[in-house]
């Protein structure tokens, strides 16, 4: 089989991206005029869902990686190429400075005299340090996901065993930074939206959606470049482990979600509860479960057959939803501590275009520089022949 | 296609498949080791001095050991809740590698499903025990009775743990119980003793090995393992529960399931370890488990021993963040600095820092070494259900009920005896079980062939 093979990105599909881009900078401008505050949250919830779907596809391929996972192989170069997007959503999140008033209740000024709990937590809230957190966090994640990307680039050039050791190291040290800033990530930009509520697994359940989401994208754009010609060797098998990666994700999301919502329902502590009686007033209630119900009962039931989890028919329609799942439980997470009320419109749907024009754009644009296969991975073979 | 250079080999020593089940049977068919008599003497005067500290508890009541009012619950719990984190193991290392095709785990999970029983029934004792008059226990099960009809409060933690545990023991137990029986039928077919022959045959069921025979026996353990997974998952998060549902503070915390799981799996893990070191050094089974295995169990500790750390710093780093000044105090005044900082930091230091000596590869090529850092954790997780039983107990909202706690001697028999059952469990497995799936170890053996040997199967794969 011949590796040496690059992904062409088509033309039209770039005019697409941009014009996608153009609908959000023009929603955005049209945003900022009539509704600033909500233009804000809107923006805040996009950069962090696609950063959430970059780490998520960089965190499967550092398992991958770690657990010595024979059957990706050869797909390992759509996670790589995921990782693109980082450095713009760095540049991003820094001007996320200039909307702080807007999203973020504890950046007003004098509020710590009147509210004993924003004064405590003066000294972890500040917007200077929040600044720092965000460098930091950001230059950690591109420095090591661009690493990575160079030793499995380097593989290709020179082959050997010796990138494919240094990757599994790295992998490693990238994990360990990984569980030590996501968690702190989370919490800053969205816990600190309820300044008041705190949840010890809130960050770890936002990093299982992050993971699940990553994986369900990976497999979306595997699949979809499978059917313009690319990725000849997709079976069935490698179907099913996409699928299986999104049937235990989807479970471990909805245990995390039942883990967090029973605890504080039955301890029924009012500084805990406040989060959830907020989300359950009539405005968002509907939200609430399809959120539950699309993100972790649905997967949970079409994915279970064998049958379904090989079959494209099934799996592309299955992430599309999976893609609004994880608005849904980001919207449910944003929007009521900031914009107050559910009012979904044209400028969520206009802000997420532009976002999902950049994004792929990104994406496929480094895909297209890569060669499509790491043809001098020590797996490759084993994942071209998959089978079970 | 399986690729061993990097994953290492799974079997040493190139055996036919002959040679590998005569290897691993051949500690049944010989002769007892001076060293299992002794240690069997060792296991069974610690079961019986557990068995003189039970008939004290039952004789005198729960008044015998060290509880009082305010710390109502003590090692009696800090050791169920060990145990029952140790009986994960098993199927954590059958289901879980399992579903995830790793195919080195064929050597290990046998004794780990065989540790998960006795584990089990260890931790069962403990809330037997702890409700004082343990000849009315079955007042737990949900039925119509004559007693009023007095129901079991079905929105308490307690009784779904007894619900899960139940479930668990026995679907661990026939998984564990099928696994084995091809493997009797190994020993049935080839030992030369008829009493053997007689007994081991009774327990293979009439297996023989037709092809039908293991389509179905492969469905059902796919189908047990299915069901054993999410057990696996309950148990510990019904365990979590026990405490999490409070309003206490150092117990409401909303991380509690999956960090129960987590630290389950983790001692678990260290226990399988502790437990196949032996077997590697006392019946040289080092063919069997080989030193890619123990890298692998060790890679898998540092990989679990970091979610262990992550879930402690985010406990501290929240009970800060939460601005409250009860689970400040809780975890600032009372673990972290306090009284009870020694344990916190035995707790932290044994799970989260020592396993990171996993990094260096001249650490997990080390048998001593690993053997020791495995104990270490054992320790740490017994520390850490110390920290959460106890800590949050002794200093609760009542500064006037505030109490110290340090176990009886009964107390500490009781555990000595659990110890006592386990060893005493684990040795009649060593010595009348095959302690490494036969079968199993059968269906990797191909893979370590060189390719040109097994060019003819690759269609297989």
């Amino acid at each position: 089989m011949n590796l040496d093979v690059k992904y062409v990105f088509p033309s039209k599909l770039k005019m697409l991206c941009i014009a996608l881009m153009v609908v959000g900078v023009i929603t955005f401008v049209a945003g900022f005029l009539i509704n600033p505050d909500k233009t804000w949250a809107n923006y805040l919830l996009n950069n962090f869902y696609f950063v959430s779907l970059s780490i998520g596809a960089l965190f499967f391929l550092l398992i991958q990686y770690i657990a010595n996972a024979g059957w990706s192989a050869v797909f390992k170069r759509v996670p790589h190429a995921m990782g693109a997007y980082l450095p713009i959503a760095a540049v991003f999140f820094i001007l996320l400075y200039f909307g702080m008033h807007s999203i973020y209740h504890w950046t007003h000024e004098g509020i710590a005299e009147t509210d004993k709990i924003i004064a405590w937590k003066l000294p972890y809230l500040n917007i200077p340090f929040m600044m720092i957190r965000i460098v930091m966090f950001f230059a950690l994640w591109i420095l090591l996901s661009r690493y990575l990307k160079k030793l499995t680039l380097k593989e290709d050039l020179q082959g050997g065993t010796g990138f494919f050791e240094k990757s599994v190291y790295y992998s490693r040290v990238t994990i360990f930074v990984l569980a030590l800033t996501f968690p702190f990530f989370v919490v800053d930009m969205i816990m600190s939206i309820d300044v008041h509520w705190f949840s010890t697994l809130f960050a770890l359940k936002n990093f299982i959606a992050a993971f699940f989401h990553g994986s369900a994208i990976i497999a979306l754009i595997v699949i979809l470049l499978n059917k313009v010609g690319y990725f000849p060797m997709l079976n069935n098998s490698h179907l099913h482990d996409f699928s299986r990666y999104m049937f235990m994700l989807c479970i471990v999301w909805g245990y995390f979600w039942f883990a967090q919502f029973m605890l504080i329902w039955y301890g029924n502590i009012p500084e805990e509860t406040a989060y959830f009686v907020h989300r359950w007033e009539s405005d968002w209630k509907t939200l609430f479960f399809v959120d539950l119900f699309i993100n972790w009962f649905l997967p949970f039931i079409i994915l279970m057959p064998r049958k379904t989890s090989r079959s494209k028919p099934v799996l592309i329609p299955m992430i599309i939803i999976l893609i609004i799942g994880q608005y849904i439980d980001l919207y449910l997470q944003i929007m009521p501590g900031t914009v107050h009320e559910n009012s979904f419109g044209w400028l969520e749907i206009g802000t997420f275009a532009g976002y999902t024009g950049l994004f792929a754009f990104m994406v496929l644009n480094a895909l297209s520089k890569m060669n499509l296969y790491p043809k001098n991975h020590p797996y490759i073979e084993e994942s071209i022949h998959h089978h079970f | 296609m399986y690729n061993t250079e990097f994953r290492g080999k799974l079997i040493e020593g190139n055996k036919s498949l002959g040679q590998i089940s005569q290897d691993i049977v051949r500690p049944i068919d010989a002769k007892t080791p001076r060293w299992w008599f002794i240690s069997m003497g060792i296991s069974l005067v610690m079961l019986g001095l557990g068995l003189y500290a039970k008939y004290i508890t039952v004789t005198e009541g729960i008044g015998s050991w060290g509880l009082n009012n305010s710390v109502g619950w003590g090692w009696a719990i800090i050791n169920f809740v060990w145990w029952i984190g140790i009986g994960h193991a098993g199927t954590a290392f059958s289901i879980f590698l399992l579903i995830l095709r790793q195919k080195w785990r064929t050597s290990i999970n046998r004794a780990a499903e065989a540790m998960t029983v006795v584990a089990v029934m260890c931790a069962g004792l403990f809330p037997l025990l702890h409700m004082g008059r343990v000849w009315n226990f079955f007042f737990v099960l949900p039925y119509p009775n004559t007693r009023g009809p007095l129901w079991v409060n079905f929105n308490s933690p307690l009784f779904w743990d007894f619900v899960a545990i139940t479930a668990y023991l026995l679907i661990s137990a026939s998984f564990w119980y099928f696994g084995m029986v091809p493997d009797f039928a190994t020993i049935r077919d080839t030992t030369k003793s008829k009493i053997k022959k007689a007994v081991y045959g009774f327990f293979a069921f009439g297996w023989t090995g037709s092809s039908k025979e293991w389509l179905r026996y492969e469905a059902l353990a796919f189908i047990l393992g299915g069901i054993a997974a999410v057990l696996v998952v309950s148990v510990h998060s019904i365990v979590s529960t026990d405490f999490a549902v409070s309003v206490v503070p150092g117990w409401h915390t909303t991380i509690f399931p999956p960090y129960f799981v987590v630290g389950a799996i983790f001692s678990g893990f260290a226990m399988v370890l502790t437990l196949v070191t032996m077997i590697r050094k006392l019946y040289k089974m080092n063919d069997f488990i080989t030193d890619s295995h123990v890298d692998a169990v060790t890679r898998v500790l540092i990989f679990v021993s970091l979610i262990m750390g992550t879930a402690y710093f985010t406990e501290v780093f929240i009970a800060w963040y939460s601005a409250s000044e009860y689970e400040y105090y809780m975890f600032f005044k009372n673990r972290v600095f306090g009284e009870y900082a020694f344990q916190f930091w035995a707790m932290v230091i044994c799970n989260a820092f020592i396993p990171q000596l996993f990094w260096w590869k001249k650490i997990r090529s080390n048998i001593t070494a690993v053997f020791i850092i495995s104990l270490f954790i054992n320790l740490g997780m017994w520390f850490e259900r110390f920290n959460i039983v106890v800590t949050t107990l002794a200093k609760d909202f009542l500064p006037a009920a505030w109490a110290g706690y340090s176990p009886s001697y009964i107390e500490i028999l009781l555990f000595i005896g659990t110890l006592g059952l386990f060893g005493a469990g684990v040795l009649m497995f060593f010595r009348y079980i095959p302690m490494i799936a036969i079968h199993e170890v059968k269906s990797v053996a191909k893979y370590d062939k060189p390719s040109h040997e097994r060019k003819h199967r690759n269609h297989e794969e």
